[in-house]
């Protein structure tokens, strides 16, 4: 299993997930054309990950700026799995919003609601 | 689409910011997404304001062309092409148009969808949201689901209407006002 790096387009965000310190990092804004094919790699990653693989302790940290409603359905998906396979892992979920932004903010909370399950914290930057 | 067809969506005395119509691909809903962003520097719009915009253009242009692409394959005579307007009055107030070509079969959905949320509660669009996006129900793949929704949640006011071509297409008229916050 190897680390997964996507550069930022203007429509889709950076992502980085690293197998040796068990961090992950979504950033940006998401409004592929195709939003399930484009973070497929992205689930594909998670499921092998927390299959025997995960580290200690995993934090995700996301900071989206927007997205479209594929990609909020995308993301409901993700914490999903997250919730799924991640176990017994420790997992942190780091969702950082800037504080002039409150649509990131809306939906931050919005999904820690979801996932009471989850560590979910909503960081200011 | 003649001007008259064009003057008929929007408003008088109103700025047009841009006006689009035709064939719409992802690279170029970025590049209209970006040339927004600039106007909505230049009129000093709050983050949150212009977010808000990005998002309902982003939605309702995806949606055309989704709309468009799926179309393609059937053969039919007429385009399915979409025709985009972003506004703006006197007021600051911000306002998108569009139309585009739809189905009777697509015309009844969409009917019934937009007078559910016209008569619904921002408690109860938003309600109703969480839980089609739980469900999975009305995803991006059958389009005009939870993205008339989001765009619900961001907008002051919503109208449409469908105009008759013939007895199978309609042109869809879509209009949106966005909450300006600091203005109004």
């Amino acid at each position: 299993m190897e680390n997964l790096e996507i550069e930022a387009t203007k429509y889709t965000p950076e992502i980085l997930m690293d197998i040796d310190t068990g961090f992950i990092s979504i950033s940006g804004k998401s409004y592929p054309e195709n939003t399930f094919d484009f973070y497929e790699s992205v689930m594909k990653w998670i499921s092998e990950y927390f299959d025997g693989k995960a580290k200690k302790e995993t934090i995700i940290n996301l900071e989206i700026i927007y997205f479209n409603s594929s990609s909020s359905k995308l993301f409901f998906d993700f914490f999903d799995l997250i919730e799924e396979v991640g176990g017994d892992n420790k997992i942190e979920i780091n969702w950082i919003y800037d504080e002039e932004n409150e649509f990131a903010l809306e939906i931050g909370e919005d999904f820690k609601e979801d996932f009471k399950n989850l560590n979910f914290n909503i960081i200011k930057k | 689409m003649n001007i008259t067809q064009i003057q008929e969506l929007v408003k008088k005395d109103s700025i047009v910011l841009l006006m689009y119509g035709g064939f719409l691909s992802q690279t170029l809903i970025s590049s209209m997404t970006e040339a927004l962003g600039n106007k909505a520097n230049e009129d000093d719009l709050t983050m949150s304001d212009s977010i808000n915009i990005f998002i309902i253009f982003v939605e309702l242009t995806q949606n055309m062309m989704s709309y468009s692409k799926n179309k393609e394959r059937d053969s039919t005579n007429l385009k399915s092409d979409g025709l985009i307007i972003v506004e703006k009055d006197i007021k600051d107030n911000y306002y998108i148009h569009t139309r585009n070509i739809v189905d009777k079969k697509d015309k009844e959905i969409i009917e019934l969808k937009l007078n559910e949320i016209l008569i619904s509660s921002p408690y109860k669009i938003k309600e109703v949201y969480k839980e089609l996006r739980i469900s999975g129900r009305d995803t991006h793949k059958k389009g005009g689901g939870i993205g008339f929704y989001e765009i619900a949640k961001r907008c002051k006011n919503i109208t449409f209407k469908f105009k008759n071509i013939n007895e199978n297409k309609f042109y869809f008229d879509f209009n949106v006002e966005i909450k300006i916050k600091d203005k109004n």
